[in-house]
């Protein structure tokens, strides 16, 4: 009797607790997307991220760039049995910074150069390779990437599958049977432009922006129309009014930004020509307002005494009319930029308490190593808070919209400027982070890294940079030279951090289980609990990790994670080029901030997918 | 002969020795720049059938190798013609590191000398009508000095940029590792 | 008083000079005045002392020598002092104080006022000394009105002007002898030199400190111009190179973007845009060739293109390989660059 009495005490106990957590079951285990709008913490916006379908089918998951997957199977009470389900090796062993996409039950990935484009049957056991697509683009486009041979992403629209290729070409692929429908050339590697960013499709448009920031290349974003590749606007980044596309609707916020042809009068005569502000990054789209937001890259060179001036329209943010590109409004971020604070970095879409409403915003982790919040409706910064350490920058004014540059940190010809934070790339780089509308907090996974730059007069010969500075990386104070951040939008500041070796160059994912995953540059896959930051699993994978994780739910109902691990682009150069560390310079100096990663990582390219078990 | 006669013949003797010693290489302020010297071609490393061995070094190249003024001038062009943007100071970049001793397409003068003169596929831009033949020359031994090739009073002691890799003057000497290296 | 009243001085050494376009006499910038003001003054001074000292020493030569009172041997015992002696050696002392408190007391006012003058300059220009030419930047709040220029430079009459200098590669030396004085260009280093000059003209300065083979032949020229004509040249040489005219210039214009020239020079307005060597978009504006090492005139152009290294040898611009009908085709083309 007693042990009846226990058994359904027992059994009684355990099904209310099974109640109290969401119980890891086979069956789509889904958070919805939609949270309960009136949650005192930033929600994602509804428009821009829609419920999740157990897809991915654009870089950064959804229009708002939140890179979150809504799937709650895995947990951090179940994660310890989260196994490998398959490898695929991809051929090529540069740095893969690009997202596998997920659609319907094929998987597809996009390779750095030479950009080969595979589908992966998920239907059938072990992923077998369905089809192929190599574009064959030109050698000699290595000879101009700055940064590694990287490819940030293909993106998924209409039955068609959209990337680019090193060598400046935008090519739509279909997405069944792996043919092309369409290609365009849009860069031309003879005045040092590539195409490394993952292309947007957005309003039937196939938005595509170059790179060349450091080869002395005018910066632009192109609309190309969805169904035949052909150009439909394109707005440069510096020059007269009427080729960045400003026109009667342009209203910035700040004055400073205000003025006619300002992307000439900002710079000396002729030098906007080659002024940068390259569009490498990403890209975020308010259906509801057909706008879309990005920011720009650096001016060119980076010896910024050739370039007096405050060099519009670079390093800042743009809101454009996806529709016809027209600009909305333009913030700028770092004036006269003086350390390669390239802007392009991810804007994710959410609306916050504000009042008795919510206020659409951005969401934006500055390269500079502020956390800017702005309303996306005007351009205004609500707030910008320093998310790092730093001393190259005094603070924002709220009122001017203007950053303050420390001058004694200031690189000038003829000196050498030690000591300078953030260095080149910033608090935080291209490696996207990812927003959790469960918790509210944007998970940033950044750098540590202080910086000596000397700058000297840039010669100009089309085809080879245009930098002119010297620069040698090292890590920051604290000791570690990479960081996972939780930063909470509303509270300004950090909820919890976590501290990580090696520079982190990897983007963040979230789910909705409560995880966040990233990788290493020596290869570890971790996954952190969402509200703590506590570790709660790790994979050791054949080579440093760059790439985005992403989860999608699998024809089988399960929920994947699965990440490519190949190490390089501009951190991981040393490994992926062979570089020699005696040189601190190499690598625009960060071969100097990871001299001991080539005994801790080699070159690859194997994507790994998970699952937990049947 | 007088002892302080013999004593002045001897430092008259010394001091002559020591005055012919000055002149020790020529610095060519050049009318005569050698025009069509660097020759086309892609030679790199390579087998060569029938038990062939590798052309010999234009002797036009020995001008160039342990020339002081020539090493100087290399010194400035290679910051001058973006070759830093790239290469870095040696350590690489976008473009393969130059100080160490591996070489994709050969290491030796004239080697390096058509790499910049024709480019490679991978990248490596096509100098030759941009540069003229003497400047190639001088680059080309300015990189063979980088993985510490010539000898080391006729290399550049000072560096143009902030101080970072160790001086020219203090570098070990690597050998290419290369097949082809006949006149290392 | 004193000074106003020693002016005519200048003027005098001045028409001494035979030339006043680079002559320490040349008076034509305010520092160059005041200098020679002082130089005058301290020349005064000195020379009546000079003459005085020597007159003591003739006297004292030419004076015999009094029988007993020779080879006196001081023995130690003081003897009176003779009254006549000893007021002239006071007196000696007053007029020596005098004249070095004169000196001083000019020298420190010729420093102030050359101090304030170039307290407060309206036009600053960034002078930049290569191996062997200079670079010039007017520098202007407004970054679309800067002006890069090379080895000549167009300054306003009577406008202070700061010109901020700085070395590329060594130890050069700005010295402009009519106008203002001569400083160093060092490199790691801003050095800045102030000009307000009074005399439109032309002058001429050169380079000062031993910087290498070519260090002879490093001169640059100084156009000091009334305000409107200044503001004019100041907006002409801002408007980007005017297109080739006729089809020699044209392909003089496609040789120089394909070859060696663009890898060096830039030419506003097109895509040749090297920073190496000096700015060639108003070329043919200026007086001379190469750092004033020739004469601005046809026959010199064709010699230095065709071989710069027989006219400067040692200059970084090489020998290029030309067929005649290229360079005659370049030199058409850099004519028109006015």
């Amino acid at each position: 009797m007693r042990r009846v009495c226990t058994a359904i005490l027992f059994g009684l106990i355990s099904l209310s607790s099974g109640g109290c957590k969401r119980s890891p079951t086979l069956s789509e285990s889904t958070v919805t997307g939609s949270i309960l709008p009136d949650a005192n913490h930033a929600i994602a916006s509804s428009a821009a991220s829609p419920a999740d379908d157990g897809n991915w089918i654009m870089p950064g998951k959804d229009y708002a760039s939140t890179r979150f997957s809504a799937l709650g199977q895995i947990t951090p009470d179940n994660i310890g049995k989260l196994g490998l389900v398959f490898t695929f090796s991809t051929a090529t062993t540069h740095g893969y910074e690009a997202p596998p996409l997920v659609v319907n039950g094929t998987m597809y990935l996009i390779t750095p150069f030479p950009n080969t484009l595979y589908a992966l049957d998920l239907t059938k056991p072990g992923a077998p390779q369905k089809w192929v697509f190599k574009p064959e683009p030109a050698a000699a486009s290595q000879g101009v990437a700055c940064c590694g041979t990287v490819n940030r992403g293909a993106v998924y629209s209409n039955g068609k599958i959209i990337f680019n290729t090193l060598d400046g070409q935008t090519i739509a692929v279909d997405a069944d049977n792996g043919r092309q429908i369409w290609r365009t050339q849009l860069g031309n590697i003879q005045k040092g432009e590539t195409i490394t960013m993952a292309p947007l499709v957005a309003g039937g448009k196939v938005l595509v922006g170059n790179s060349g920031g450091e080869m002395g290349v005018r910066g632009w974003l192109a609309a190309l129309d969805e169904g035949s590749g052909k150009l439909v606007w394109k707005a440069y980044h510096t020059g007269p009014d009427k080729d960045v596309l400003i026109g009667s609707r342009f209203k910035p916020f700040y004055a400073a930004d205000r003025g006619t042809d300002l992307g000439t009068k900002t710079w000396p005569p002729e030098i906007w020509k080659l002024g940068g502000g390259p569009m490498w990054g990403w890209i975020s789209y308010d259906p509801e307002t057909q706008a879309i937001y990005y920011g720009t890259g650096n001016p060119g060179p980076w010896n910024a005494d050739q370039r007096p001036g405050d060099n519009k329209w670079t390093t800042g943010v743009f809101s454009r009319d996806v529709n016809t590109g027209e600009a909305l409004w333009f913030y700028q971020t770092t004036p006269h930029d003086i350390y390669d604070h390239d802007d392009i970095n991810e804007s994710i879409l959410a609306d916050i308490p504000w009042g008795k409403g919510r206020r659409p915003v951005l969401l934006r982790p500055g390269r500079n190593g502020f956390f800017y919040v702005m309303d996306r409706r005007t351009g205004q910064v609500l707030s910008a808070t320093s998310y790092g350490h730093m001393n190259g920058y005094l603070g924002v004014d709220l009122k001017t919209g203007r950053i303050s540059i420390n001058p004694q940190k200031e690189p000038k010809q003829g000196r050498v400027t030690r000591d300078i934070c953030p260095a080149a790339p910033g608090q935080k780089d291209w490696n996207p982070s990812a927003f959790s509308p469960v918790t509210g907090l944007v998970y940033i996974p950044h750098i540590n890294l202080c910086m000596d730059m000397s700058v000297s007069p840039a010669n100009y010969i089309a085809g080879t940079p245009f930098v002119g500075a010297d620069v040698k990386m090292y890590g920051g104070p604290g000791g570690y030279r990479g960081a996972v951040t939780a930063w909470d939008p509303l509270a300004n500041k950090a909820v919890w951090e976590i501290h990580e070796e090696l520079p982190l160059w990897s983007p963040a994912l979230a789910t909705g289980g409560g995880l966040v995953f990233y990788g290493t540059l020596d290869g570890w896959f971790k996954a952190l609990d969402a509200r703590t930051g506590k570790l709660v699993w790790r994979f050791k994978a054949g080579s440093g990790i760059i790439g985005q994780p992403i989860s999608y739910r699998g024809p089988d109902g399960r929920q994947y994670i699965a990440v490519v691990a190949g190490v390089g682009g501009w951190a991981g150069g040393i490994v992926d080029g062979e570089l020699d560390p005696r040189d601190p310079t190499a690598a625009l100096g960060f071969a100097n901030a990871v001299k001991d990663l080539p005994n801790k990582t080699t070159p690859g390219g194997m994507l790994y997918v998970f699952a937990l078990p049947r | 002969m007088s002892s302080p006669f013999r004593a002045s013949l001897i430092i008259a003797g010394a001091a002559t020795l020591m005055v012919c010693g000055c002149k020790r290489e020529e610095r060519h302020s050049d009318s005569n720049p050698l025009a069509g010297s660097v020759p086309a071609g892609e030679r790199q490393p390579t087998i060569y059938p029938g038990g062939g061995t590798p052309p010999p070094l234009d002797p036009r190249a020995a001008r160039y190798e342990n020339n002081a003024p020539a090493l100087a001038e290399g010194q400035w062009l290679y910051a001058q013609m973006n070759c830093v943007g790239c290469h870095a100071h040696g350590g690489g970049g976008m473009g393969p590191a130059l100080m160490d001793d591996k070489w994709r397409y050969g290491g030796r003068i004239d080697q390096i000398a058509m790499t910049i003169a024709e480019g490679r596929p991978n990248g490596m831009p096509a100098w030759r009508g941009r540069l003229t033949d003497d400047q190639i020359w001088k680059l080309a031994a300015y990189v063979r000095s980088l993985s510490g090739q010539p000898s080391k009073d006729a290399v550049s002691s000072r560096a143009d940029e902030m101080s970072n890799t160790t001086p020219l003057t203090l570098t070990p000497r690597q050998g290419p590792r290369n097949a082809d290296t006949a006149g290392r | 008083m004193k000074l106003a009243t020693l002016a005519f001085l200048p003027a005098l050494l001045g028409a001494c000079s035979y030339q006043h376009y680079q002559s320490v006499f040349g008076n034509a910038g305010t520092d160059d005045h005041q200098f020679l003001t002082l130089f005058a003054i301290f020349m005064a001074v000195c020379t009546v002392m000079y003459v005085a000292v020597i007159a003591f020493l003739i006297v004292g030569i030419l004076r015999r020598r009094r029988a007993g009172e020779a080879n006196v041997v001081e023995t130690g015992r003081h003897h009176r002092a003779h009254p006549l002696m000893r007021a002239g050696l006071i007196g000696w002392g007053a007029v020596v104080s005098i004249g070095l408190m004169a000196l001083a007391i000019t020298s420190f006012f010729t420093d102030r006022s050359m101090a304030q003058s170039a307290a407060h300059p309206r036009l600053s220009i960034t002078v930049t000394g290569n191996q062997w030419w200079w670079d010039a930047v007017y520098n202007s709040a407004d970054a679309s009105q800067t002006l890069h220029t090379a080895n000549e430079l167009h300054i306003p009459v009577g406008v202070p002007t700061r010109i901020i200098l700085r070395s590329n590669d060594v130890i050069h030396s700005f010295w402009l002898p009519s106008l203002a004085g001569k400083q160093d260009l060092i490199p790691g280093r801003e050095t800045d030199i102030s000009i307000v000059p009074k005399k439109t003209g032309i002058y001429r300065g050169q380079c000062a400190e031993y910087c290498g083979a070519q260090h002879a032949n490093m001169a640059f020229v100084v156009n000091v111009d009334n305000y409107p004509d200044f503001i004019n040249w100041w907006r002409q040489q801002l408007q980007p190179a005017p297109a080739p005219a006729t089809p020699l210039a044209q392909a003089g214009f496609d040789y120089i973007a394909q070859h060696q020239c663009s890898m060096c020079h830039n030419i506003a307005g097109t895509p040749v845009g090297g920073q190496v060597g000096p700015d060639l978009t108003h070329f043919a504006s200026r007086r001379t060739l190469a750092a004033g090492t020739l004469p601005m005139s046809v026959g010199n152009l064709h010699d230095w293109i065709a071989d710069p290294q027989s006219v400067k040898p040692g200059t970084k611009m090489p020998k290029i390989p030309m067929e005649e009908t290229d360079l005659r085709a370049v030199v058409a083309y850099l004519e028109t660059l006015k």
